[in-house]
């Protein structure tokens, strides 16, 4: 099965990809495939991999089929930080730099609140309901600091709000895929940990399951890949409580060997189809990311809820 | 196997006593008492889930406190009473997430494991449930399964919270006879947790039973009887 996949998606993208090229744009020179195709690819495929590694680490740490990056406000954090760190007007903040670190920090930080959280509340839907009311409240707390801020800060923010896959260069690619890579690898070391995690943290304990190390190490790893995307590419919606879903009903298992892997396959593809359909419609109007994302992903969670309440 | 010596256990404060016991391989207890009266918070203390108030308990002639908690795999077994639920987890998977302890840091299951974990599936007549969800199971079927988890960790102690709490009266039988034989069999000192009197009395095994006045669990031989039980435990 897995090598079927792992054949198959890269063939069938590349593919789509050239076929795009030839026919969307004119003659594709060199300049624009280095300085914006090459960027753009990469990033929809980290995008598309790394929060759907979040979304599935979350899933298993929370025992929560309905779990992500998005609904726990994970990306609210990133978005906290990157707004107050923008506004300070500090230089060395509003830096690239200064983003992806504000970016990591309030990934971390509003883990570790998740985390606390779910330490106390009982039920699965009651976790999705602090993550959500994070969530607005972020946003709110971001509209009162935009309004008191100024134009040119306003104007950054906006931006990076909007969310888009083309605003990495390719000098910045290197560290940002070196950056992924750490939190990917990092992922699969904790293999055996979250397949007994599935059983729940009880069972993991008496397993021998040191479940306060492997819960620090699952925090750091989200904060790193939902903090990196989310400083690049503004917040993206649901791909990441999507996509282990998608992948658990098509391979049926729970072993995370394959989840992992799969999450990554259909992630990137995930992003790179929803961005090829954004450069489709491009020459009409503007399409956010997170906008595609959000009007895929949301009705495919009432599914998912609907299909557990049953 | 299991040895107490003035053994104080509960959440926070006291909740029951356990002086002198001292309890073999080979042998099936049936552990009685009230609702509350610390049945499982004596299972959870065994299976390190919570430390103990005061004096001391051995595990396989170890003192529990010297043994880290990622060693404690390879000594107890644990059989909750909950069975996780869980989509798309196949009985095989489950099963061989017992082999936890003994596999390596990637969880590989190997050759020996596997030898195991065939081994138990034939021994618990289960054949037939592999290549099926857990989710799909019927109550009988997953506590068998569980079962199966535990024992193929291979520990010389099994512990399991009310094992027969949602099941009918065949697949009690079924599983407690199951129990039954691989205690003999395989030479486990096994405790279960039970609210089935008039079961337990027909698996003719010794009890343990949480006297209801005096707080302390005492050790009772198979042919106690039923009243005698019923008064010491309930009254």
């Amino acid at each position: 099965m897995i090598h079927l996949s792992v054949g198959q998606i890269p063939i069938s993208f590349q593919e789509y990809w050239q076929s795009i090229f030839n026919f969307d744009e004119h003659a594709a020179n060199e300049i624009i495939a280095r300085e914006i195709r090459f960027p753009r690819l990469y990033m929809s495929l980290i995008a598309g991999a790394s929060l759907s590694v979040v979304g599935l680490l979350m899933q298993t740490l929370f025992n929560n089929p309905l779990a992500g990056p998005y609904v726990l406000g994970i990306n609210s954090g990133s978005s906290l930080f990157v707004a107050l760190s923008i506004m300070t007007g500090i230089p060395f903040l509003t830096s690239d730099l200064g983003i992806i670190a504000n970016s990591l920090l309030g990934a971390f930080l509003f883990g570790l609140v998740i985390l606390f959280f779910s330490r106390i509340v009982r039920t699965q839907i009651a976790l999705l309901l602090v993550g959500l009311m994070l969530g607005s409240f972020v946003s709110a707390f971001v509209s009162f600091i935009q309004s008191a801020s100024n134009a040119q800060e306003l104007k950054v923010f906006t931006l990076w709000a909007l969310g888009s896959l083309q605003k990495v260069e390719y000098t910045q690619l290197p560290l940002i895929i070196l950056i992924t890579a750490i939190g990917i690898v990092g992922s699969f070391l904790i293999i055996k940990p979250l397949n007994i995690l599935v059983l729940g943290e009880k069972e993991a304990k008496l397993l021998g399951v040191n479940i306060k190390q492997v819960r620090l190490v699952i925090i750091i790893i989200t904060a790193i890949l939902t903090g990196l995307v989310t400083a690049f590419c503004g917040p993206i919606a649901f791909v990441g409580l999507a996509v282990p879903n998608l992948v658990r009903i098509l391979f049926k298992t729970q072993q995370h060997f394959i989840l992992i892997a799969a999450s990554i396959m259909m992630g990137a593809l995930f992003i790179l189809v929803c961005d090829i359909f954004i450069q489709l419609v491009e020459p009409y109007f503007m399409l956010p990311i997170n906008v595609l994302t959000s009007i895929i992903g949301a009705p495919m969670v009432i599914f998912f809820v609907l299909k557990r309440l049953k | 196997m299991i040895r107490t010596e003035n053994l104080n256990i509960g959440h926070r404060s006291s909740l029951l006593q356990i002086e002198n016991l001292s309890l073999q391989k080979g042998n099936l207890y049936f552990l009685i008492g009230k609702n509350g009266s610390g049945k499982s918070t004596f299972l959870k203390t065994l299976s390190g889930q919570i430390k103990s108030i005061s004096g001391e308990l051995f595990l396989d002639d170890i003192l529990s406190t010297t043994i880290h908690f990622g060693e404690l795999p390879k000594t107890v077994s644990f059989v909750s009473s909950h069975f996780p639920i869980v989509d798309f987890l196949k009985v095989e998977d489950f099963i061989s997430l017992g082999r936890s302890y003994h596999t390596s840091y990637f969880g590989i299951v190997k050759s020996i494991d596997n030898h195991v974990i065939s081994d138990i599936i034939i021994k618990l007549k289960i054949k037939h449930l592999i290549g099926r969800f857990t989710s799909d199971l019927s109550d009988g079927e997953r506590q068998l399964v569980a079962i199966a988890k535990a024992l193929v960790q291979e520990t010389p102690i099994i512990l399991l919270d009310e094992p027969t709490a949602f099941l009918d009266y065949s697949n009690k039988k079924l599983v407690l006879e199951t129990l039954k034989k691989i205690c003999a069999d395989m030479n486990k000192c096994i405790i279960l947790s039970s609210h089935d009197i008039d079961m337990s009395l027909e698996m003719n095994c010794p009890f343990l039973v949480i006297d209801s006045k005096s707080k302390k669990l005492q050790l009772f031989s198979s042919n106690t009887k039923k009243k005698e039980l019923l008064l010491l435990a309930f009254d």
